[in-house]
């Protein structure tokens, strides 16, 4: 597709008489790279739904009989993905991982979020002094790395799904409250923000009923990738074994730790959380892309 | 461009000191006291008061971070409770493991990231194109350690072409100048050594720099679809330079600016990612070491390694900065 036809696509569609949001659905579904991503998405969603419908056998049920001949038998008609070294299908404890990974992407982007948001809007609809004092308080979390911000926070809490939520969740708190920041700023100085101003809108009804609304889609647009990468994050702890510490819980991360230590004599125990690991961390940046390119259709076919 | 700087490192005082604070609050409300982790679950009471008055650690807490701070400043770190050896001198041995690491999985993101994100904004629409898409997307999608363990599979325990944990092997005889193994290799003369620890760093690099090769590739690919398309582009082809000479001179130089500015930003990356390569691969880097400090409970460690690499890291992107300030001249004159 020619440049020129991709600025006739956007003006076409600038035409429509729909709201953004619709229009945003609308060319999300036209975009196939964020088909497959909601595909994958759904896919494990389902999964971690029905688990205890689907998956043959009960993640924490040991077989040691299956272990007779060493560790550990590959994949077979009775165990598709074959027997982790305490003799459990490992299928199902992929399936019941699902419900792990998901929950805690949802969980740790949400508390990020909602710090961040709340942050970026005193940060951004305040100014002044609140403006300084957040956006250092920022800079400090900024200048150290985000897994060792994590690591450092989970060795306060403790390991454990719980803390490890948390710590994820606070050390995206940065990413989301400047960019709400930065959007507020941006939306600030807008003609409609001055005529809702000079009609005597309280400054507050002004922040949340104009700016913010109009602020949100960069957000939601990192809130998809954030998922993404706090699903990478919650496996990367977990495999540090700062994770959960039942050993039987069947969390990707941790089931890759073990999988490490029998690699020579049984690589597919990291091959199918990993791979579960990869293709939802894949959906959510493909739908994560798909939205940002929907909302600003300038950008698309560009990144 | 020297006001530019000083603001830039007089902006570095406030945000160091904040760290600092930070950590020395975080510390001092991690579960377990070093006493505990050190002398055991059945030490005697008047051996943990005895080691809490040795480490300072019976002082109200601003007398406390009062004297952290000043032997800090000092370029002191403390000891280590774990070993009982100075924690600078553990950063000294560890910290080239990580650097010599970061810096291969950097070299080995640009070689192949940047030449991606060229030829696909060249190629923009065709079959290049979408693979180079596709393969940033896996990039970023693939958790650094879930390949670490792949290519360590593949390529050390099926196929034997490359080792699988350490630095060099065991059995090389060699000298350690620097703690940087393949320029040790190199200045000893001792090119045995120096390859073997190429082959060692090698998968880590390869694994580590998945992330900032997808992010490289995209932003280089975004900013040169932009850059194709503006007036001097169009002006250089149209007095007929040749198509070599544009892509070098105009499109290239001017796409690599938006490159820079990531590259600083990808070192946070590393450093994080170093911690789960490392384990992986068994490399006595800082992130192991960072890793076991807090399985033992060991704060000065913690506190000063990750202080550390906050350092580090606001150093690099601050001569980042700098560096695009000299790249760019429109940045020098706002």
């Amino acid at each position: 597709m020619s440049l020129a036809e991709v600025e006739g696509v956007r003006i076409e569609h600038e035409h429509l008489p729909s709201g953004l949001w619709r229009e945003t659905g609308r060319r999300l579904l036209r975009n196939p790279g964020a088909i497959v991503g909601f595909v994958f998405v759904l896919l494990f969603v389902l999964i971690a739904i029905f688990a205890p419908l689907i998956a043959p056998y009960s993640p924490t049920e040991q077989n040691l009989s299956l272990l007779a001949d060493g560790c550990c038998p590959g994949p077979s008609w009775a165990h598709p993905m074959g027997v982790d070294e305490l003799g459990r299908d490992e299928l199902s404890r992929v399936m019941y991982g699902a419900r792990y990974s998901l929950v805690i992407g949802v969980v740790s982007v949400t508390v990020g979020l909602s710090i961040g948001l709340l942050l970026g809007a005193i940060a951004g609809g305040f100014g002044g002094f609140a403006d300084s004092i957040v956006m250092r308080a920022m800079d400090i979390m900024l200048a150290i790395p985000g897994l060792l911000l994590a690591i450092g926070i989970v060795s306060l809490l403790g390991p454990g799904l719980v803390p490890v939520m948390i710590a994820v969740g606070v050390a995206t708190v940065p990413i989301f409250s400047r960019l709400l920041r930065g959007a507020i700023l941006g939306q600030r100085d807008t003609d409609y923000v001055l005529a809702a101003q000079s009609i005597g809108v309280r400054r507050r009804s002004i922040l949340t009923g104009h700016i913010l609304p109009n602020s949100i889609s960069p957000v939601i647009v990192a809130g998809t990738l954030a998922m993404a990468t706090a699903i990478i994050d919650v496996a990367g702890l977990g495999f540090l074994g700062l994770g959960p510490q039942d050993p039987s819980t069947p969390e990707w991360g941790t089931m890759l730790t073990n999988a490490n230590s029998y690699l020579s004599t049984a690589p597919f125990l990291a091959l199918f959380p990993g791979l579960a690991v990869v293709m939802v961390v894949l959906g959510f940046n493909l739908i994560g892309d798909g939205l940002r390119e929907a909302l600003d259709p300038k950008l698309r076919g560009r990144l | 461009m020297a006001r530019f700087v000083v603001r830039r490192l007089l902006l570095l005082v406030p945000i160091l000191l904040g760290v600092s604070v930070l950590l020395f609050v975080w510390v001092r409300a991690l579960p377990g006291t070093p006493a505990q982790a050190i002398l055991g679950e059945r030490a005697t009471p008047a051996a943990i008061e005895r080691f809490n008055r040795q480490y300072g650690l019976t002082r109200p807490i601003h007398v406390q971070y009062w004297a952290y701070m000043k032997t800090t400043m000092r370029g002191d770190l403390g000891t280590s409770v774990a070993s009982r050896r100075p924690v600078t001198t553990e950063i000294k041995e560890r910290f080239p493991a990580t650097v010599e690491l970061a810096f291969a999985a950097m070299a080995f993101a640009l070689l192949v990231g940047l030449p991606l994100g060229f030829f696909a904004a060249k190629r923009y629409g065709q079959a290049f194109d979408h693979s180079s898409l596709f393969l940033s997307l896996i990039g970023i999608s693939i958790p650094v350690f879930f390949l670490a363990i792949i290519l360590k599979y593949v390529f050390s325990v099926k196929l034997g072409w490359l080792p699988s944990i350490g630095r060099q092997d065991v059995l090389i005889d060699a000298e350690h100048p620097t703690g940087f193994y393949v320029l040790d290799g190199i200045i000893t003369r001792n090119w045995a050594a120096a390859w073997d620890a190429v082959q060692h760093l090698i998968l880590p690099a390869i694994a580590l720099g998945s992330i900032p090769l997808a992010i490289i590739a995209r932003v280089t690919r975004a900013s040169t679809l932009d850059v194709q398309s503006e007036d001097y582009v169009r002006t250089a082809r149209a007095k007929g330079l040749a198509p070599r000479i544009v892509d070098r001179r105009h499109v290239l130089r001017n796409a690599l600016l938006p490159v820079t500015t990531i590259i600083g930003l990808q070192v946070g990356i590393l450093l994080g990612g170093a911690v789960l390569t490392e384990t992986v691969f068994a490399i006595p880097g800082m992130g192991s070491w960072l890793k076991e400090a807090i399985f033992n409970h060991d704060y000065p460690v913690l506190q000063g390694g990750i202080l550390f690499l906050a350092f580090v890291f606001v150093m690099v992107n601050l001569l980042v900065d700098i560096a695009y300030g000299f790249i760019n001249p429109r940045i020098r004159v706002s």
